[in-house]
């Protein structure tokens, strides 16, 4: 059995590791306001580029780490340079939604050329252990303690001595000051990625070694938990971010000391959510002030939707309706099954992200949490499929809009962070609640679909059944844009302050937002849970969550018709073009890429 | 008195401002003569802060032409422009809050390489606002309103800029920093730095001034030598309180 010693060493290692991607996450969010979503892709990279060269080139350690690092930094510069440096003039959600899609570019990318099964990294040190009091170290633990305190040595005297890192921090206190004494804020930008990929690809390598094996799940765990050791220790706060990072590693030890290893995350994202609610500025940061978040209104492209008469939208509707009678195969109504179902999604987000501006990255566990009460519903407790499907968005709603309250203070991209942990958190307790939701075995058995009495289980019936439920909830939601209570949602999302000064509670209608997505989420994710028969706590993960939003952006923040028409295509077209499995996140990421880019107001234009 | 000047250090001609579909300058043409101080003025939301960032590169003009020592400013970036030799004082100071105040300083010095030269020119910036000797090693963030209205003009000295701009200079300060501050404009002027300065506080400033403008939304007005428009009953009654005061 292990130590108490032995669980704080292994927390303050596991720290220092985070502590590297945080530094970087740190630097970066300092200079550009930025919160980099493709760190976690840079620490793989590092990873299978440490692969390579251990492995195959059977470099010498040192040598090893000198070859990620510099690898790494060229990765960084280069998202610096193509992916986001084009961005700089645009609206303030472009660059944060290029660094997600970036990071499923790379991601995909790594998995296509060294496939998804894990690899070993040796360390090529020698397995022996010291024993220190009644604990015990190895030298890999040495090696990570010494490159973290290394790397954090270097980088303070290159913030504190170096001409170029006092332009980094005049840079991150006053972008526009800083230019004005004559500092090239390109060069900044380019310096500050360069090193946090550096920090970042190193850190990778030494987890896979640590570990002896890497895969490409270990992206976006990085992302996630550099993020939470950046905002714990005060986003832009370099110092912070390594003291955050050393707590969230002792946490986590802990925590897998006391109640096990599966709710090591757990503890991590709730840390996350306590410190957002509570101190969102940070642990470290001092009253002083706020980071300059922009107003929502800056954060969504603004546009001229594109208007579509009502009388094509109901020849397109009945088009639609009466596909099943013409002789199309069955594949064909599956494909707009889904993306039926995901229309469902896309409408709760583009009412969330859009409307109302709380650009949610955890969308996924609303559908989860649809899915996990129908099916529990109506297999323990019997209740019809119908009504459960219900139960399930209605759970969904309350329960949607319950957990994300906490956060209704936060803004701009805390507010992507927030939902992003509870999305994470939603997740972790279905895996860890064993005597409800069946934990890490999932629930199998769930009845299909059926309607007073008829089981729906030919795709035809199906078909119709989700059109008409998509087609309801996008009427409804239509009719609640055009009302006074769209209109204020707008408001807030315009300018908060402004809404708040005319007498809008931006609590309620935060909540009424949540409530009307959280239901047609919840409803989709019932009907699915029905559909598939069987789920578990990883079937609606976050890549769901940024395929929604993808879908979401093409279609045009807010637009109804358009979350329909992104659905359609992003589920449609891999289809239509049989794109094989792998290759469709690759395409997700580069349409996320390229929509940010050339036309962020999306297909049919914000609303 | 300025028909001497054979070309002007600074020259705005001619310039056409948009932000998206709201214009803000129209056609708006300014000289900086070598050597002087010159000043413009406006109410709230003339486009005065604009016209600063006209110069110094951060905002850029639909049409028009910009010119600093006969050379074209117009596709040159904020900091090729500082290298040109124009500093800046932004509006409210803008300092380094959680940098010291030396290194605040040398950060003004930042386009240049010449270390000994900095150093010594630490040193007179240390005698010619002896106050911020002992704050040297505080936090800029921590000092009061007037002593960082001091720094700031430390910082835009040290890149021994041939001109600055300076926003609203007295903008916030006590009256006893108010003067303070407009004698140093003037000493550092009379070491051969022009000085381009937008100020709301027009009695003021046309103490100093050797010519001024005023701007009333986007377009200028009035210009002339400072002290006849100092008489000029207009100015007066737009600026100076001139029909309490008479």
């Amino acid at each position: 059995m292990s130590s108490w010693l032995d669980y704080t060493i292994n927390g303050l290692i596991v720290g220092n590791v985070y502590a590297l991607v945080a530094v970087g996450l740190a630097l970066i969010f300092g200079v550009s306001r930025l919160i980099n979503f493709a760190q976690g892709s840079i620490y793989l990279v590092g990873a299978y580029i440490g692969w390579v060269a251990v492995v195959q080139l059977h470099t010498p350690l040192p040598l090893t780490i000198i070859v990620v690092a510099v690898a790494a930094a060229i990765v960084g510069l280069i998202i610096e340079r193509f992916g986001l440096r084009p961005l700089q003039n645009s609206v303030r959600i472009a660059p944060l939604l290029a660094t997600i899609g970036i990071s499923f570019v790379l991601d995909q990318l790594v998995m296509l050329t060294f496939s998804p099964n894990p690899r070993a990294l040796p360390s090529q040190l020698p397995e022996v252990r010291f024993q220190v009091g009644n604990g015990t170290i190895g030298p890999l633990d040495l090696l990570i303690a010494g490159v973290g305190i290394t790397s954090a040595l270097l980088l303070f005297v290159f913030l504190r001595y170096s001409k170029l890192g006092w332009a980094v921090r005049a840079a991150s206190q006053d972008r526009d000051a800083a230019m004005q004494m004559g500092v090239d804020v390109n060069r900044v930008n380019q310096a500050v990625f360069g090193i946090a990929a550096a920090l970042g690809g190193v850190s990778g390598m030494l987890v896979g070694m640590y570990y002896n094996q890497i895969d490409t799940a270990m992206s976006l765990q990085a992302t996630l938990k550099g993020v939470v050791a950046e905002v714990v220790g005060g986003a832009g706060n370099v110092p912070g971010a390594v003291i955050g990072s050393l707590l969230l590693g002792l946490v986590e030890s802990y925590g897998v000391a006391v109640f096990g290893t599966s709710y090591r995350n757990l503890f991590a994202f709730l840390l996350l959510v306590v410190v957002l609610v509570l101190r969102p500025n940070g642990l470290f940061a001092s009253a002083r002030q706020a980071p300059p978040e922009p107003l929502t209104g800056t954060f969504i492209a603004p546009s001229r939707p594109v208007r579509i008469p009502r009388w094509a939208l109901a020849v397109a509707a009945a088009g639609f309706a009466i596909l099943p009678l013409f002789p199309v195969s069955f594949y064909v109504l599956q494909t707009l099954i889904n993306a039926w179902l995901l229309g469902m999604l896309a409408l709760s987000l583009t009412l969330v992200a859009g409307t109302i501006g709380q650009v949610s990255l955890g969308h996924a566990a609303l559908l989860a949490i649809g899915a996990y009460t129908s099916a529990l519903l109506s297999l323990t407790l019997n209740v019809p499929v119908g009504l459960a499907v219900i139960g399930g968005g209605l759970m969904s709603a309350a329960l949607g809009t319950l957990l994300i309250s906490p956060s209704f203070r936060l803004r701009g991209h805390y507010v992507s962070i927030a939902t992003l942990a509870i999305g994470e958190i939603v997740s972790l307790v279905i895996l860890n609640w064993e005597s409800v939701t069946r934990g890490p075995i999932g629930i199998s058995g769930i009845p299909p679909l059926s309607l007073f009495g008829y089981d729906l289980i030919s795709p035809t019936p199906i078909y119709w059944f989700s059109f008409a439920v998509m087609v309801v909830l996008a009427l409804l939601q239509g009719r609640l844009l055009t009302s006074h209570l769209g209109r204020s949602f707008r408001a807030i999302r315009d300018d908060d302050i402004a809404a708040r000064a005319y007498g809008l509670s931006l609590n309620r209608y935060k909540s009424l937002a949540f409530i009307f997505g959280g239901f047609a989420a919840g409803v989709s994710g019932g009907i699915a849970a029905h559909l598939y028969s069987y789920i578990n706590h990883e079937t609606f993960n976050t890549q769901q969550s940024i395929l929604a939003l993808t879908v979401v952006i093409l279609g045009g923040l807010g637009n109804v018709v358009g979350a329909i028409l992104g659905s359609v295509a992003l589920v449609g077209l891999p289809e239509v073009f049989r794109i094989a499995a792998e290759y469709r996140i690759l395409i997700y990421g580069i349409v996320l890429l390229l929509l940010v880019r050339f036309r962020p107001q999306g297909l049919l234009g914000t609303m | 008195m300025t028909a001497s000047a054979p070309e002007p250090l600074l020259a705005l001609s001619n310039v056409d401002t948009f932000y998206g579909q709201a214009q803000v300058h129209f056609g708006l043409s300014i000289t900086v003569a070598r050597g002087h101080i010159v000043c413009l003025l406006g109410g709230n939301a003339s486009g005065k802060s604009t016209t600063m960032k006209i110069i110094l590169g951060l905002v850029k003009p639909r049409s028009g032409e910009v010119t600093f020592d006969g050379a074209s400013l117009l596709g040159l970036s904020t900091p090729q422009i500082v290298r040109r030799g124009i500093a800046s004082v932004p509006e409210a100071r803008r300092l380094f809050a959680d940098m010291s105040v030396r290194e605040n300083i040398l950060m003004g010095a930042f386009v240049r390489n010449d270390r000994e030269a900095i150093a010594q020119d630490l040193d007179k910036m240390l005698t010619l606002f002896p106050k911020l000797g002992q704050r040297l090693s505080q936090r800029a963030g921590s000092l009061s309103g007037g002593e960082q209205q001091m720094v700031a003009m430390a910082r835009a000295l040290m890149s021994r800029p041939r001109m600055i701009v300076m926003d609203e200079p007295t903008m916030g300060l006590s009256p006893l920093y108010v003067d303070r501050v407009l004698e140093l404009i003037r000493t550092i002027n009379q070491e051969g730095v022009s000085v381009f300065m937008v100020e709301q506080n027009a009695s003021l400033a046309l103490e100093i001034a050797h010519e001024a403008y005023v701007l009333q939304t986007g377009k200028i007005v009035l210009s002339g030598p400072a002290r006849a428009l100092k008489d000029d009953p207009r100015v007066r009654d737009a600026y100076l309180g001139g029909s309490e005061a008479a």
